[in-house]
């Protein structure tokens, strides 16, 4: 499933140009309600001091590692689809990572017209992920809110001004596949923010702000438009249970 | 007028009347309006020590900011801004403040150095129709430009916007510069009405509230010490000393003065070594300035002071007509002929620079919108506990899209470096801006004054939303727990 057609789906007039295929399979099964697991680092800025990180943290980065790649996620932050590569989740290096959102995407100068530039994953404390909480990165894939902007805390409600919710939410620009993503489980969303968090170099590279609506994509990825996390419970009207 | 200024002990002195501004407000008459105050007494280097004792009152009122319009604003003592209180080094201060507002409020002495309970944080709120005597001593040293504005937890942004702020000029007896020059203070502010006058101060909840929220509140109604466009008068050959105070919540300035070169002379804590020849000048939210404005003109000509387009903005609410040059005052030079250039110092006062050796802690302040260290605002937390007498740095890392002009109360601090480039110079300073995805490093020390006091992003509507934090300083007497 590539980005392209995930997004269309739910961005109305959402169009890529350039870009590749950023991976959004909703592979594990979403649970029955919500409810997060408070087992995260403490803060931002806290994680690099950790010591040497023992057999089970090395095998929680070593899954998020997969989980990472199996998801394309470096098809858009860098790098491809080998670790290995020159630039690896460290953002956009290049305007040709650059996405166009909006009518323009396929008749220049047509508006509303976004960029949106693939952020720096690794982390680099200011210019990376670096100093956002593992806490703050799993709201970002959970609930697709903007880690720099969004409470370091707990959230137990999808209803803005609800447990911890914001109540005026500013999401990440699309076409990142969060809406896909959230329904990864916990330990899955987990385990990719440590392998971000402690299984990546830093690498410092400053992308500029990536252009948006004001309100921040509220409109866009609302539940009409989105469905609800957790899904509905199986079967609905479109599935059915197997003979 | 030395008489007038005495030391008199449990008197009020009369000093408001002297200093309240004599133009009606809303007109242009600025020079009437900042017409040069009475200076420090005598040629005498001795601090005479004095009392200075003079009630504010803020309360509801109804004014001409605009002329021709009646707005329903707040005041102290009656004027937007407030009256401009002139200190000196070593004046020992008694400030009645009476809070005739129908909401709780606070008076913060913005940059001035004294007690805990004198602050006029949100620790310290006075609740309507009570009173509050803010009482302490003018530090020597400490001679420069302040200003003071409400503090209360939440509501800053809107009581400052109703019209609560006010300057303050410290008068060293020693200082360097010229007692000849004219000075003018210079309070810039914006902003924004509604068709039927009245102030427009969005819905929290509205498009416009949450848009206010993440900009901060921006008018497209310029002051000059409540002065819109106001003409100051200049003669060729003449050097004026500025005092600018940024009192916007939100809006940067970016300082030009057409034709000009000027001398920027001092920040918020007073004067640099130095003077710096600059050509435009960022001021940030409640950052201040002392500029020597040099008479270049020729007689009979004028310039205008604009502030030049500054992006602080994140793209998704950046105003459409950011770009925008924005005229603050018109310099009009008299017809007259050139005076004789005056001597000006090459060498204002020592500014020892803080030793980074001695810093027992650094202090990493991560901003985002809204957030120190992922954290919203509580009252009841302690963020930073530190000891009377330690020397630290503050590492300040602003990770997002847009400015965030830092504050902290209670000490000033020296910049070390901006995303890595050292400081030209030391200076005292107690905002410093930090731009978009940048990270400013400063060193200060906890000298005097146990307490809670809080740091901040300036911009009001990111403080009255949480963006702030509190630093405990405590008696070195006390064993650490």
């Amino acid at each position: 499933m590539t980005a392209r057609s995930t997004t269309t789906r739910y961005v109305g007039w959402v169009a890529i140009t350039v870009g590749g295929a950023c991976a959004g399979s909703a592979s594990s099964a979403s649970r029955s309600e919500l409810r997060t697991d408070q087992s995260f680092r403490s803060s931002a800025g806290t994680v690099a001091a950790e010591a040497a990180p023992g057999q089970e943290a090395r095998e929680q980065v070593v899954r998020g590692r997969a989980l990472l790649l199996e998801h394309g996620c470096a098809d858009c932050h860098g790098g491809g689809p080998n670790p290995a590569a020159d630039g690896y989740l460290a953002g956009m290096r290049s305007p040709q990572m650059e996405f166009l959102i909006g009518p323009c995407a396929l008749t220049p100068g047509a508006t509303p017209c976004f960029r949106t530039r693939p952020r720096n994953l690794t982390p680099d404390n200011t210019t990376g992920i670096g100093r956002f909480s593992e806490r703050q990165l799993f709201n970002s894939l959970r609930f697709g809110l903007r880690p720099g902007e969004t409470p370091d805390v707990e959230i137990t409600s999808t209803t803005p001004g609800q447990g911890n919710f914001p109540a005026n939410p500013k999401y990440l620009a699309p076409p990142m596949p969060w809406p896909a993503f959230r329904h990864m489980s916990d330990q899955d969303l987990r385990d990719i923010v440590a392998y971000l968090k402690r299984g990546v170099k830093p690498v410092r590279n400053r992308v500029p702000d990536s252009e948006g609506p004001p309100d921040f994509w509220a409109g866009e990825y609302t539940p009409e438009k989105i469905g609800r996390y957790p899904a509905p419970p199986f079967p609905t009207a479109n599935e059915q249970a197997p003979k | 007028m030395r008489a007038l200024l005495a030391s008199r002990p449990g008197r009020t002195l009369p000093l408001l009347a002297l200093l309240a501004t004599a133009g009606p407000i809303g007109s242009s008459a600025l020079p009437a309006r900042l017409a040069a105050p009475e200076r420090a007494g005598g040629a005498t280097g001795a601090v005479a020590r004095r009392t200075v004792e003079l009630t504010l009152t803020a309360a509801p009122a109804r004014l001409e900011l605009r002329p021709g319009t009646a707005t329903d604003v707040y005041a102290y003592n009656g004027q937007v801004p407030g009256p401009t209180l002139e200190l000196r080094e070593g004046d020992s201060v008694v400030i009645h403040f009476r809070n005739a507002l129908p909401e709780p409020s606070t008076i913060h002495w913005h940059g001035i150095h004294l007690p805990f309970a004198a602050d006029g944080s949100p620790f310290h709120p006075v609740a309507p129709g009570a009173q509050h005597d803010y009482v302490f001593t003018v530090r020597p040293g400490t001679a420069g430009t302040y200003w003071y504005h409400p503090h209360p937890h939440h509501h800053t942004g809107p009581q400052v916007a109703r019209g609560l702020y006010g300057a303050i000029v410290v008068r060293a007896a020693d200082d360097p510069l010229p007692a000849t020059l004219a000075e003018r203070v210079l309070v810039l502010s914006d902003n924004r009405f509604r068709p039927d006058g009245s102030l427009d101060v969005r819905d929290p909840n509205s498009a416009g509230g949450r848009e206010d929220a993440e900009n901060g509140r921006e008018g497209d109604v310029l002051f000059v010490s409540g002065a819109i466009m106001p003409t100051l008068a200049i003669r060729s050959g003449e050097v004026q000393r500025w005092r600018v105070i940024n009192a916007s919540a939100a809006r940067i300035y970016r300082l030009a003065l057409a034709g000009h070169r000027v001398l920027h002379v001092g920040s918020d804590g007073g004067l640099f070594e130095r003077p710096v020849e600059v050509s435009e000048l960022v001021l940030g939210v409640g950052e201040r300035a002392e500029l020597l404005v040099r008479g270049t003109g020729a007689p009979g000509s004028r310039a205008v002071l604009q502030t030049l387009p500054y992006d602080r903005y994140v793209p998704q609410t950046r105003p459409a007509d950011w770009e925008r040059p924005r005229d603050l005052l018109t310099l009009q030079y008299s017809a007259a002929p050139p005076v004789a250039p005056v001597a000006l110092p090459r060498v204002l006062r020592p500014v020892p620079a803080l030793d980074t050796a001695q810093a027992t802690a650094t202090r990493v302040m991560v901003l985002t919108q809204h957030l120190i260290n992922g954290k919203s605002m509580d009252m009841g937390r302690v963020d930073v506990s530190t000891t009377l007498g330690a020397t630290e740095i503050w590492e300040v890392e602003n990770l997002v899209g847009m400015d965030h002009p830092f504050h902290l109360h209670g000490f000033q601090f020296q910049v070390l470096d901006r995303d890595g480039v050292p400081e030209p110079y030391p200076s005292w300073k107690d905002v410093v801006n930090v731009p978009k995805h940048q990270t400013a490093r400063f060193i200060v020390r906890y000298d005097d004054h146990p307490g809670k006091w809080m740091f901040h992003c300036h911009i009001l509507d990111h403080e009255d939303h949480g963006m702030m934090g509190v630093l405990e300083v405590r008696p070195d007497t006390e064993t650490r727990p």
